[in-house]
């Protein structure tokens, strides 16, 4: 049954919203268009481990306990319960792994369920709550750098940046946005060429470690790149 | 959720207004308008011309002694150490550990109480900043609940039900009547709890939740170490200047996305995105206290500077509704003193006295309390009976108390210095003009202009509301 729905052409259909069909059907209540919503926040976690390279596959065992600002669990417990963040491997598992607390959940899980009343899904909210989230956490921007990393070989900065968008988004860059992207890459660089001290910081965030011989500014700007992109729209949108 | 309310959620304002004749009530529409506040008035069957813009509701988290504090009874003094009369505790349930009280022994207020200001209000010297402002203060002696346990009766009370899961007050209220600074929550929670407590009550999420409303409406946390709000900071080695950069790249993009896609919900996620952007300014401006004057910090006593204290939450909730953020909520925790009433209710008390009526004096001369409504209140009380051994005074306590407790109230259009109802010879029942949770809730409603029975939200196959279909209006402390 879940095979012949995914595979309907009404489910396969773009989800373009083109003006006719935005006039004949304007809540897709038709499904005059495919669907597209912003993905559940512990997918957009798994997302941009598995788009950087990062991502542990190991499947089953225990939870894990991956990046978290600090306080958390001990501000829930006035300070009897605190977190014992995990290292290595394990902070690159999938986000089903990662262990909760009853009162509080993981809190780069920005939508989840509160587990105080019964709820049968995510919702779907859009919020600067969330965008502080993907933009700042620990994972994002290590994620960022991974990527930064793994595109390094790669000749000249477009065929960087096209990688790039093939890994998370898995389709290169229009004319229109590699002028975006490269204006961008070219003012993190410039920033960060001007304060290396800076650049330096920035690959010190998270425990992945950048290779020495790679050059700190040029690494630095790409994954402030990555990070920009793990953030548009259409990287968090199912479409 | 139910799809039918999603897909009211997902509604773009175009589609809203569009259809806003079959679609949501005068509440919502107000919410999804720039500048809402205006709009919901002008708008709603469900606004009243309201008195107070904001609220600040300092909730004191286990249950504050009134005998102790606020509610004077002579004859509690002269029943010392003598039984309790059956008359009083009969048929009435009290928490496991009193059982139903019977032989319990009667327990006078630690401290004596003194009269203060024109009202006369009696306020006992544990609490000599609140009794200083008596006159500027609304007590109600006659609360009670119907909750005998913490969290059921704190959630009772910021939630209208003792089961976790229902809207908060402040999320009904930034549902009801929208944002009035795009650029800070709305509505905003601080906790805090005095040092050496011995109290295991922890801050439940769900006393600020949004419920079944969208999960927008719910209270944002500030913290007390680290950033204020989660992920606030940049990481470390992204300048402003950079995080400017990725900004103004990520807007370009999301715009090339729109036009091609045409989907409205990529505005919006522009817009977050902005605001998120704006924050990491405001919330750095609010909490930089570099410019408050030395005489209003001191107001605030010793400890306003350190964050995670009562006094710093209760100046950055003035600090906060100057700019606009519709409800506050300061929770203190470590008032259940079952066994430590002789040693913690003195540092709670030292801990919130003056702060808490320092906000009220600093509002005040601001001109910002006709506009502001401050409570200040508890889940339930104490026992006016004893809980521990008699002749060991150092286990002195008082066991929760849902029949009768104070909560004070100032501003907000709410009649100054006067004190509405009354509890029993012995503070043990509300028996006077007695005002139930949901008529306290109704009434703070409608101080901000909202009709506590038409504000309500459809879920799970019925309209929902804070008072359930409970609760009067209690129209005497209206000024």
């Amino acid at each position: 049954m879940i095979r012949l729905m995914v595979t309907s052409s009404t489910y396969r259909q773009s989800s373009i919203f083109t003006k006719e069909k935005l006039a004949a059907d304007p809540y897709n209540r038709y499904l005059a268009r495919g669907p597209r919503y912003r993905m559940p926040s512990w997918m957009i976690r798994d997302q941009a481990l598995f788009s950087s390279g990062l991502l542990n596959k190991e499947m089953g065992g225990p939870g894990v306990l991956p990046y978290q600002p600090e306080g958390i669990w001990a501000d829930m417990s006035f300070g009897k319960i605190r977190y014992k963040q995990d290292t290595g491997n394990k902070l690159y598992r999938r986000s089903i792994y990662t262990i909760w607390r009853r009162i509080v959940s993981p809190t780069m899980f920005f939508d989840v369920a509160k587990r105080n009343v019964c709820e049968v899904k995510d919702k779907l909210t859009n919020t600067p709550l969330h965008a502080l989230v993907t933009m700042n956490d620990i994972s994002y921007v290590e994620a960022g750098r991974a990527l930064a990393v793994r595109v390094s070989n790669e000749k000249g900065h477009k065929t960087k940046i096209n990688k790039m968008y093939a890994f998370i988004l898995g389709r290169s860059a229009t004319l229109q946005e590699m002028a975006v992207l490269k204006n961008s890459l070219q003012n993190f660089t410039a920033k960060y060429k001007a304060n290396p001290k800076l650049a330096k910081d920035y690959l010190n965030v998270g425990e992945f470690k950048a290779p020495d011989f790679l050059d700190k500014v040029e690494v630095a700007a790409l994954a402030n790149l990555a990070l920009l992109i793990l953030n548009l729209d259409e990287s968090l949108t199912k479409e | 959720m139910n799809p039918l309310t999603e897909y009211y959620q997902n509604m773009t304002r175009r589609q809203l207004l569009k259809n806003c004749a079959t679609g949501l009530g005068a509440a919502t529409l107000a919410n999804l308008l720039p500048g809402s506040a205006n709009a919901a008035n002008e708008s709603g069957s469900a606004h009243l011309p309201g008195k107070a813009k904001n609220v600040i509701y300092l909730f004191q988290n286990g249950g504050p002694t009134h005998v102790d504090m606020f509610d004077y009874k002579p004859e509690l003094i002269k029943m010392h150490n003598k039984v309790v009369p059956e008359s009083y505790v009969k048929g009435k349930r009290f928490s496991t550990m009193s059982k139903n009280a019977a032989q319990a022994k009667m327990l006078a207020p630690l401290e004596p109480f003194k009269q203060y200001g024109k009202c006369g209000a009696w306020v006992s010297d544990l609490m000599p900043y609140t009794g200083a402002i008596a006159d500027k203060l609304c007590f109600i002696k006659s609360m009670h609940t119907e909750q005998v346990n913490h969290a059921p009766a704190i959630s009772f009370m910021l939630t209208g039900s003792e089961i976790p899961g229902r809207p908060s007050l402040g999320a009904w209220l930034s549902y009801g009547l929208g944002s009035m600074n795009e650029n800070l929550p709305s509505y905003v929670v601080m906790t805090s709890v005095s040092k050496g407590t011995t109290c295991g009550q922890i801050f439940y999420d769900f006393y600020w939740s949004s419920g079944f409303l969208p999960s927008k409406y719910q209270g944002v946390k500030f913290r007390g170490g680290g950033d204020p709000v989660l992920y606030l900071s940049n990481p470390k080695g992204v300048s402003k200047e950079i995080r400017k950069d990725m900004m103004d790249g990520l807007s370009k993009l999301n715009n090339i996305k729109k036009d091609a896609v045409g989907d409205p919900e990529i505005s919006t996620r522009i817009s977050q995105y902005e605001m998120a952007y704006r924050m990491q300014t405001s919330v750095p401006e609010l909490t930089d206290l570099s410019n408050e004057p030395e005489h209003v910090l001191d107001m605030y006593g010793p400890q306003v500077k350190e964050r995670g204290t009562f006094a710093y939450n209760c100046l950055m909730a003035r600090r906060l509704i100057e700019r606009g953020t519709r409800s506050v909520q300061v929770m203190h925790a470590g008032w259940d003193q079952h066994r430590s009433l002789t040693t913690e209710l003195y540092t709670q008390c030292k801990d919130t006295d003056q702060p808490a009526a320092a906000l009220v004096k600093d509002l005040e001369q601001r001109g910002l309390l006709d506009e502001t409504l401050v409570v200040n209140g508890g889940e339930f009380g104490r026992t006016p009976f004893l809980q521990g051994d008699f002749n060991n005074r150092k286990t002195w306590g008082r066991d929760h108390h849902p029949y009768a407790y104070t909560t004070w109230l100032a501003g907000g259009g709410v009649k100054p210095g006067i004190t509405y109802g009354a509890s029993d010879d012995l503070g043990m029942n509300a028996v006077e003009k007695p005002v139930h949770v949901h008529d306290l809730q109704a009434t703070i409603m409608n101080q901000m202009g909202v009709d506590h029975t038409k504000l309500t939200y459809f879920f799970q196959g019925r309209h929902f509301r804070l008072t359930d279909v409970h609760g009067h209006v209690v129209k005497d402390i209206i000024a």
